[in-house]
């Protein structure tokens, strides 16, 4: 698979290994910018590109470091996102996988503008073997001297660690990163102060995604006008979509953004397999609303999904089909969200275990016309009262599924799901 | 000073300083906005969302100026999402709402989530009736439940003896795991798991290994955290509540006792009132089974004339024989041997009214002068040093105060042992309030550990005066003495004594106080520097110094550093004395002291004793009277042949057992009143059945000088007396014409007599009283070389005694928790010191003093230092006194293993 940008050279074998790398063009950058440019020129330069927050939020990524205070006698620290946990989202995975090195680049040049020396790679749990690829390519970058003291001769310090998470959702939210970076059980912090100010061990931090690190290199080097060829106004440059579900070929593709969702599902994932029927589309991981199969002609920007209620967010897509029970799917959701609650706030924590409860009962028929109305209440009641964004992305899907999908629930009042009774038949369940 | 910013909450504009949390400013607007997670103690969280309410800000255009809406007001920008009260600080203009749509269905939704697990176990649940779940839901909460689904459960556990645990009922505001961390610096508690399987316990899921304080079960909003010494003993409903003063320390602090009839259930903080509101330790919290010990006196015992011993047993005696007794025999005594021969002793566990009485009696009704309050000292100190070492009654600070100053210097005390919640006042500060802490302490005790960030001075045992002077010297080489904030010089006796303290201490270059103390010079510097530099100060005693052998000298080695680094003169800065006892401040400022009358007047004033002999109608003998030590040694020679020891465990608390013992079994007539027959009481010819803090109302002085009244809780216990009573009845007995019918009217000339606590009126003593102070002060200041007696050379290991938090004093050992708590008294080792003496484990040892010796079950301990053995002194096994003075270092003894445990005294 390629794309412009960041998969240009993705599958060019070897591409891992820092000689390959560098054919390719890598660390270019790096020597061109360090000790050339001022950090504040860097970030100048990010801020006209466009290039926003690939994590899911989409704030802008220059204005977030030029938050950082300036003449602080305090270390500064720079940590990468890596705990890639959004249900339907595997594009850092890929990113890091198959391109460490672009990653590390992206680091250093971060690190230069906002002028941090050390930087944490924070990697999921889950995450052991990209640990080990990205600590080789680091143990590489050191041995190049790319990484250290004095980095490729500018005198620019910048050490580089990697850490593995324990296992916890709620550790991509940042402020709970940076708990659990520090050792502390991973709970979101109060905010403000904001981790730019008060961050990793109460020290001015910038936290960023993979993928949007992995845009520096590229913005940096070509410039923001060029980077802004791809993209719309305000969702500049292209994106990574990770589509699951049952299409021809499911995957990371790196589309400008703005690209309709038809398009990417219909000419790029080869459309439905099986014959099956497209019901819909969960566009930004398992956090957002869903869009039934009459909005398919909406692009994926920032603005355009917010305009039908959802979100572009980490940019997983999620592909359901007709055949697939939408209060089934609305459960295992809310499973997941129960489960990864961290319980810090009340409406998070025994929301989304309350939630679990209803959707199981209405989905083996146990339940009552009420339930519907007390679900979209109870979402009503933690979306925007929960501590940190947790909670919302487990009461919006409620809303969304509501929106489109009320009819399929209330036909579940009473009666074990249609769609799961097929299923059980099939594999020779007895009703 | 902070900028005060206009706040409307309600409807209700009010004025509160900029940086106010929503929450308080609303109090402060008369609005309730509910909390759980908040306290007040803690920084915000934010986690229950029950105090969410709706914000908005004034509108402001480009400039910065406020938009004004169509009724020429500021434009309100609502903030789109409910904002939790408990976070966020006030500004100018800000506009709340708690009871818009929003922020109604935003609290009821949030009190229906904590429903939503909660167990509707109230009925048998000991948080009933007095838990804000509870009255929330009350208030906030829905009449009927939407949630029909299972509830999630969890196995409830016993967390040692003190904590129980039902995991059911919490709300996982962490309000324990967060007070256990920042204020008790415990860190004894721990979430487990995640999300709606969150539960509260230990890190090892085993019994707590912590302060046993039980705050945690204080702070819990609801059920969550129960005391098991209270389980299922009452509804809170059923009880009276009374606020006191806890009896167990110096520190005053203010304690909630449940009364059901006459029986102490519980004992609580309180809130918001008092030095320490919802704090309280150990002690304080489940030490008042005494009070209602089924083995205290019931009535008065006079032993028939004669000798003690066989067929001549106390016998029980009414109140009034026993009055009449004591009086013929004080009589005939003082006619025969003169007043010299009897003596009073003790009180340091008496309100201040009581103490006041006993000296009066003493000195105004029998002439006597012999009167000391300071049982165990080891060497003679006059009256004033302990105000004078702490600045002779000038303004001091508070213990709030004292929390947030920026340097503070603890010497020789372990506080966990002796003064626990001024160790958690310092530990909060530590960690709120970015104070630092130094501890000058031969041991590496809790304040000391490294996670409080501060520095530990290990000094050698003996080598106390030698670090003092490496400081003093340190300090002075920055700078002459510290103004006064008001700008003023420090008291002319300062400067006078500058000159020839300069030239004393020029000996003590850091270098020859390192080598004296084992401590780094650098080290010693360091600390001067900080101590002298920091926009606040204080420097902290306690017992260990005042029960030192060479107390006189450390005493003006203290106030001598004081004045060196401002700790006694600069604003918010203040050396604080936290004696041992909950009366140890008044008995001194009540001249419980042979040199000094109430108000330290001193005795040989004749001017100063007019207006007192003018009161009293009584002629006083100028000369001073003898100090406790002197009158052990007296007593043992037969000179005093009375002794009047009230509330005092004297044979355990007198530096020598051996020499008691003689004193006792010598003197003619040994009257003592105590709420036990204690071992001093059975060697007694008369015993007065005194009763406890909980049956009498009066004041205490804690060690701040603060003045709070004590409440009676309950009615005395049949047959007992307080011990204003029992003064009062035998000086009248002995012709005084006394006639106070309450300690109000003790209290009352009190006021109109002692310097430093004219025009003070009992009224105003509640709930937290004023500090005294008097300006200029009551004692003069001096700087002069504090005396460099070398400590007493010898053999053997180092002798080092403290109290320890579950054991202090003979009360404790009738708390059957607080002797578990403790568990058996070992002598402590360094693990050198073990390997050197061929120690196992479950070995005893036998040491060896000047005056006996003590066999012992021994324990490895890395926070003694080599060279030395601790040994906790209040410990029903542990008698220090049969090997020599206690407590204080100056002690050496002889080690050697002494086969298999054997816990007796020989």
């Amino acid at each position: 698979m390629t794309g412009p940008l960041l998969f240009k050279d993705i599958d060019t074998p070897g591409l891992a290994g820092l000689d390959t790398y560098r054919r390719v063009g890598g660390y270019a950058t790096v020597l061109a910018v360090l000790g050339r440019q001022t950090p504040d020129q860097c970030i100048e330069i990010v801020k006209a590109s466009g290039l926003r927050g690939r994590g899911g939020a989409g704030f802008p990524t220059g204005l977030k470091w030029s938050f950082v205070p300036k003449g602080t006698e305090r270390p500064k620290y720079l940590v990468c996102n890596a705990d890639e946990s959004e249900p339907g989202t595997f594009k850092d995975r890929e990113l890091i996988e198959k391109n460490p090195h672009s990653l590390i680049e992206g680091m250093i040049l971060a690190g230069w503008a906002i002028q941090s020396n050390a930087g944490y790679v924070y990697l999921r749990g889950e995450f052991g073997w990209l640990q080990k690829i990205l600590d080789q390519a680091i143990a590489e970058a050191y041995a190049a001297g790319l990484l250290g003291r004095d980095v490729a001769g500018t005198g620019f310090r910048f050490d580089l660690h990697t850490h593995l998470g324990a296992g916890a959702y709620i550790c991509g939210e940042e402020t709970a990163l940076l708990s659990s970076l520090e050792g502390y059980r991973g709970q979101p912090r109060l905010k403000p102060p904001f981790p730019a100010v008060e961050g990793l061990y109460r020290c001015p931090t910038i936290v960023n995604n993979v993928e949007t690190l992995v845009n520096i290199p590229h913005i940096l080097g070509q410039g923001a006008a060029w980077y802004r060829q791809w993209g719309t106004e305000k969702s500049a440059g292209t994106k990574v979509f990770s589509v699951s579900g049952p299409v021809k070929r499911p995957g990371n593709y790196e589309l400008p953004l703005g690209v309709p969702l038809r398009v990417l599902l219909e000419e790029h994932c080869g459309g439905m397999r099986d014959g099956l029927k497209l019901k819909a589309v969960i566009p930004g991981g398992s956090s957002v609303p869903p869009l039934p199969a009459s909005l398919l002609d909406t692009p994926l920007d920032f603005e355009s999904m917010n305009a039908v209620g959802t979100f572009l967010g980490s940019g997983g897509v999620i592909v359901i089909d007709e055949q697939t029970c939408m209060v089934d799917s609305l459960w295992n959701l809310m499973r997941f969200y129960a489960h990864e609650s961290c319980g810090k706030c009340t409406p998070c924590r025994e929301g989304t275990y309350w939630m679990t409860g209803i959707l199981e009962r209405l989905e083996r028929g146990q339940g009552r016309a009420s339930d519907i109305d007390l679900l979209a209440d109870l979402a009503d009641n933690i979306l925007g009262r929960s501590f940190c964004p947790l909670g919302d992305a487990a009461a919006m899907p409620v809303q969304g599924f509501l929106k489109h999908f009320r009819a399929e629930f209330e036909h579940h009042v009473g009666q074990r799901c249609l769609a799961n009774r097929r299923r059980d038949s099939r594999m020779g369940v007895p009703a | 000073m902070s900028a005060k910013v206009r706040v409307t909450i309600n409807g209700r504009t009010v004025e509160v300083p900029a940086g106010t949390l929503v929450t308080d400013a609303a109090r402060a607007a008369e609005v309730h906005i509910p909390v759980f997670c908040s306290h007040a103690k803690l920084p915000p969280l934010g986690a229950c969302r029950i105090c969410l309410v709706e914000i908005g800000l004034p509108r402001k255009d480009r400039d910065g100026k406020p938009v004004l809406g169509a009724d020429g007001g500021p434009e309100i920008a609502w903030n789109p999402k409910p904002q939790t009260g408990c976070t966020t600080p006030v500004s100018e203009g800000m506009v709340v709402a708690t009871d818009s749509p929003v922020a109604v269905k935003a609290r009821k939704g949030t009190m229906e989530f904590l429903l939503v697990n909660h167990p509707l176990d109230c009925p048998v649940c000991d948080e009933g009736g007095e838990c804000q779940l509870q009255d929330l839901a009350f208030a906030f909460g829905a009449d009927f439940s939407r949630m029909s689904d299972a509830k999630r459960t969890f196995v409830s556990e016993n967390l040692g003896p003190v904590v129980k645990k039902e995991a059911n009922r919490c709300i996982v505001c962490m309000r324990c795991v967060r007070y256990c961390d920042e204020i008790m610096g415990e860190d004894a508690l721990t979430p487990h798991r995640r999300g709606v399987r969150t539960e509260i316990s230990s890190f090892d899921r085993q019994p707590l290994d912590c302060e046993q304080c039980g705050n945690c079960v204080e702070v819990c909003p609801v059920g969550a955290l129960t005391a098991l010494p209270y389980r299922f003993k009452a509804r809170p409903w059923d009880l009276r509540q009374h606020i006191t003063i806890c009896p167990w320390c110096s520190n005053g602090c203010s304690v909630r006792l449940g009364v059901r009839g006459t029986e102490i259930l519980r004992a609580r903080g309180t809130e918001r009132r008092g030095v320490n509101q919802e704090y309280l330790c150990v002690r304080g919290r489940f030490g008042y089974g005494f009070v209602n010990d089924a083995a205290r006196l019931t009535g008065a015992l006079v032993r028939p004339p004669g000798a003690a011993g066989a067929g001549n047993a106390l016998e029980p005696a009414s109140f009034e024989e026993a009055v009449a007794h004591a009086a013929a025999r004080l009589r005939e005594i003082a006619a025969r041997d003169g007043a010299d021969a009897i003596a009073f002793l003790g009180g340091e566990k008496l309100g201040l009214e009581e103490q006041y009485l006993f000296q009066k009696l003493a000195r105004a009704v029998l002439g006597t002068n012999h009167v000391d309050s300071r049982t165990r000292l080891v060497a003679p100190l006059p009256g004033t040093a302990f105000l004078k070492a702490t600045g002779g009654g000038r303004p001091s600070i508070s213990l709030d105060e004292l929390g947030r100053t920026k340097e503070v210097l603890v010497l020789g005390d372990d506080l966990q042992g002796e003064s626990p919640f001024l160790q958690a006042v310092l530990l909060r500060g530590q960690h709120q309030q970015g104070v630092h802490l130094t501890v000058a302490h031969p041991r590496r005790v809790k304040l000391a550990r490294a996670r409080f960030g501060g520095v530990w001075l290990g000094l050698a045992p003996g080598s106390e005066l030698a670090l003092l002077n490496g400081l003093t010297r340190a300090a002075l080489d920055l700078g002459d003495p510290l103004p006064a904030p008001s700008g003023g010089p420090p008291p002319a006796e300062v400067a006078a004594g500058l000159p020839a303290l300069r030239t004393a201490l020029a000996a003590w270059t850091p270098e020859r106080a390192a080598q004296a103390t084992g401590v780094p010079a650098a080290a010693i510097v360091a600390a001067a520097r900080r101590l002298r530099e920091a926009p606040s100060r204080a420097i902290v005693f306690g017992r260990a110094y005042a029960e030192h052998a060479q107390a006189a000298a450390l005493l003006q080695a203290v106030e001598n550093l004081g004045w060196a680094t401002g700790a006694l003169t600069a604003g918010r800065s203040c050396v604080l004395y936290a004696g041992p006892h909950s009366g140890t401040q008044g008995a001194l400022d009540m001249g419980l002291a042979p040199d000094v009358l109430p108000g330290y007047v001193p005795l040989a004033d004749a001017a100063a004793r007019a207006p007192f002999e003018k009161q009293w109608n009584a002629k006083l003998g100028a000369a001073p009277g003898l100090t406790a030590p002197e009158i052990l040694a007296a007593a043992a020679a037969g000179r005093v042949k009375a002794l009047w020891i009230v509330g005092d465990e004297w044979v355990r608390s007198a530096p020598d057992r051996a020499l008691v013992e003689q004193a006792l079994a010598r003197a003619e007539l040994v009257i003592v009143s105590d709420l036990f027959l204690t071992e001093t009481a059975r060697r007694a010819h008369v015993v007065f059945p005194a009763v406890s803090f909980a049956e009498k109302e009066g004041v205490l002085v804690d060690c701040e000088r603060r003045l709070q009244r004590t409440a009676r809780a309950l009615a005395p216990r049949r047959g007992a007396k307080s011990d204003g009573e029992i003064f009062q009845a035998v000086a009248r007995a002995l012709g005084a014409a006394w006639s106070y019918r309450t300690n109000e009217d003790v209290f009352r000339e009190i006021a109109r007599l002692v310097p430093g606590y004219e025009g003070l009126s009992w009224a105003t003593l509640l709930p937290l009283g004023p500090q005294w102070a008097s300006e200029p002060a009551r004692v003069a200041a001096s700087l002069r070389p504090a005396a460099d007696e070398r400590p007493a050379a010898g053999e053997g290991l180092w002798l080092l005694s403290g109290g320890v938090l579950f054991q202090q004093g003979s009360l404790g050992h009738r708390i059957e928790l607080l002797t578990r708590l403790a568990g058996a008294a070992c002598a402590r080792f360094h693990p050198d010191e073990w390997k050197r003496l061929g120690l196992t484990a479950g070995d005893a040892v036998l040491l060896e003093g000047p005056g006996g010796s003590l066999t012992l079950p021994v324990a490895v301990d890395e926070s003694v230092p080599p060279g030395a053995v601790f040994v906790p002194y209040a410990h029903r096994d542990v008698e220090l006194n049969r090997l020599g003075s206690p407590g204080g270092a100056g002690l050496r003894v002889k080690a050697s293993k002494a086969g298999i445990a054997q816990r007796t005294g020989v």
